[in-house]
């Protein structure tokens, strides 16, 4: 068991986290961004945090995501024997997309490396865009809007609680199952594998290791998260989905900043890395509207420039050897 | 039956011929020196054998089964271990977890848990002589420590073939001596055949190899005994070229 002590604090931040939010009035906002962005840094480092490579399409598995919610909900509601059943067709559609677009993107873009594969990923984030909106699919660049589609189901009430208080809830879930994940790849063969392919892919190889299977592994268990965060935080919570919304590269720019800050291919690193930026970006624009992101910008490369492991990454040069070691990874 | 057969062994990079129709066999046990200056085609046989090129023609034979289009990744746990010239640590985990990975993915695949491994990972650390510097991290260790922390890796694989490339570079003879010691050791206690990659450290040649198979530009030029091929006449010319009087 003292293999999984660093989940302790990871999951206790959530639970003080979830607390806050629950307790203190007007805080719950806040409080779900803020585990929107650790639930997204700690998928998204199982991938880029372990092998090191750098998925610039990361959000098209948001998108997918909340592209499958979007046409669960729409499609089924009208079956009332179904019930919550509806949010679960969803959440599989959306799974479902999401390891469809992984296998292919694993298929095409994991045989190239470094700067080719960051560019393979955008290429396929954009030509999605661009399909949805140009064939006209699942509503074309009108997008999908489900909120009728849930008060049908549910009745207003309901739905209400849904989309202010459930779909968050379903990220503070996902980010906890994400970080779960993360240390149980980092202790078995899997993690073992990924670090060997992240130094030197080539020698890793020859050491047995059949490089593709597992960053196939990786890229998809992230994928199928990322799927999950988009599903909640954007399908069922905001009920509508527009394809110029939700393929945003900037998005991903977000994840890879979370887990830079935090520490690349630590546990802890993508949470507080999520808490420090989501924090900063709301007080930011809090007291310096319209300037945020000017302030912001120098304070993320002054971090990056003290800290080039990341914050966690720091701490833990700090505390080895000490007590505090094994809770940290 | 041979541990490992090179059948006619072809390849071509472009317009050069890195390897011209090489032949070689390999008995279970045998310790092989393969010598040649540089260019002579030993870095590309080597990667012929651990499966990171394949070649344009011929035949690879590994214990009675044709491996010629296996990927490299398959090979390991048929049992090839292999160093490298330049050691290729995993920098950022430590010494342990580098051996760990030796023992995890090499012939002991799937018959070993990770706890197993880093047992396994333990016990040729300390063979090695490592163990103070087993929770290091690899990219922290010197260029020797390095090699050594490479070797326990491909030891740990449990192979019964070990690929050395260029081991003995660049060391102190004494520490030669040493590894050499070691390598018989090991060979003795393991039954591995190594196949060792030499330049022109002659000294670990002639302390180690029973064998030694001399390569001139892409061919095999002379596969014999060790004191028999090193005063062969045309291994001395590949390696100092003809006596003055002969050139005339």
């Amino acid at each position: 068991m003292v293999k999984y002590y660093p989940l302790i604090p990871v999951l206790a931040i959530y639970l003080v986290m979830f607390l806050i939010g629950f307790y203190i009035e007007g805080m719950w906002q806040m409080v779900a961004l803020l585990a929107f962005y650790c639930a997204l840094g700690q998928s998204w480092n199982i991938f880029m945090g372990m092998t090191g490579y750098v998925d610039f399409g990361y959000v098209t598995f948001i998108a997918l995501g909340t592209y499958g919610m979007a046409l669960g909900i729409s499609y089924t509601h009208q079956y009332e024997w179904l019930g919550i059943g509806i949010i679960f067709i969803g959440l599989i559609l959306a799974l479902f997309l999401a390891s469809l677009s992984a296998l292919l993107e694993s298929f095409i873009a994991l045989r190239l490396r470094g700067a080719y594969f960051a560019i393979a990923c955008i290429g396929i984030n954009e030509g999605l865009k661009h399909f949805i909106e140009g064939a006209r699919i699942w509503g074309g660049s009108d997008g999908i809007i489900f909120y009728g589609a849930l008060i049908q189901a549910f009745g207003r009430e309901t739905s209400n609680h849904l989309t202010a208080f459930w779909a968050d809830f379903a990220v503070f879930i996902i980010a906890a199952l994400a970080a779960i994940l993360n240390i149980y790849y980092m202790r078995s063969k899997i993690g073992y594998a990924l670090t060997a392919v992240r130094e030197d892919e080539d020698a890793a190889k020859v050491m047995g290791i059949n490089t593709t299977k597992y960053k196939t592994i990786a890229f998809l268990t992230s994928g199928l998260l990322g799927a999950a965060v988009g599903a909640f935080a954007w399908g069922v919570k905001l009920a509508h989905v527009y394809p110029g919304d939700v393929f945003v590269i900037h998005y991903t720019i977000e994840c890879i900043v979370v887990v830079l800050l935090g520490g690349a291919g630590t546990l802890l690193g993508p949470v507080v890395g999520g808490l420090v930026y989501g924090l900063s970006k709301y007080w930011l624009a809090v007291v310096l509207p319209g300037f945020q992101l000017l302030v912001f910008a120098p304070i993320i490369i002054i971090i990056i420039v003290v800290f080039p492991e990341g914050i966690i990454g720091f701490v833990k040069q700090k505390t080895k050897s000490t007590p505090l070691a094994r809770y940290i990874i | 039956m041979a541990l490992l057969k090179l059948e006619n062994i072809t390849k071509t990079f472009g317009g050069l011929m890195a390897l011209n129709d090489v032949s070689l066999e390999i008995e279970h046990g045998e310790l092989i020196a393969i010598v040649g200056p540089n260019g002579a085609g030993k870095t590309t046989l080597f990667n012929i054998i651990s499966g990171v090129y394949r070649p344009d023609k011929g035949k690879i034979i590994f214990e009675e089964r044709d491996i010629t289009r296996m990927p490299a990744y398959k090979r390991a746990p048929l049992g090839f271990g292999r160093t490298f010239q330049i050691p290729r640590p995993f920098n950022s985990a430590t010494v342990r977890e580098n051996v760990a990975v030796g023992a995890m993915f090499g012939s002991l695949a799937g018959k070993v848990s990770v706890d197993d491994s880093l047992e396994i990972a333990d016990r040729y650390i300390e063979l090695v002589g490592l163990e103070a510097h087993k929770d290091k991290e690899a990219g922290s260790l010197t260029p020797v420590e390095k090699k050594m922390m490479e070797m326990a890796r491909a030891l740990a694989m449990k192979p019964k073939l070990l690929l050395m490339d260029e081991a003995m570079a660049g060391m102190h003879p004494k520490d030669i001596d040493e590894m050499v010691r070691f390598l018989k050791k090991i060979k003795e206690k393991e039954n591995i055949a190594v196949v060792s990659m030499v330049e022109h450290v002659m000294r670990a040649v002639v302390g180690l190899a029973e064998r030694v198979m001399v390569m001139h530009q892409g061919s095999k030029l002379v596969d014999a005994k060790t004191e028999e091929a090193l005063t062969e006449p045309r291994v001395i010319e590949v390696y100092l070229g003809r006596p003055p009087d002969e050139s005339k």
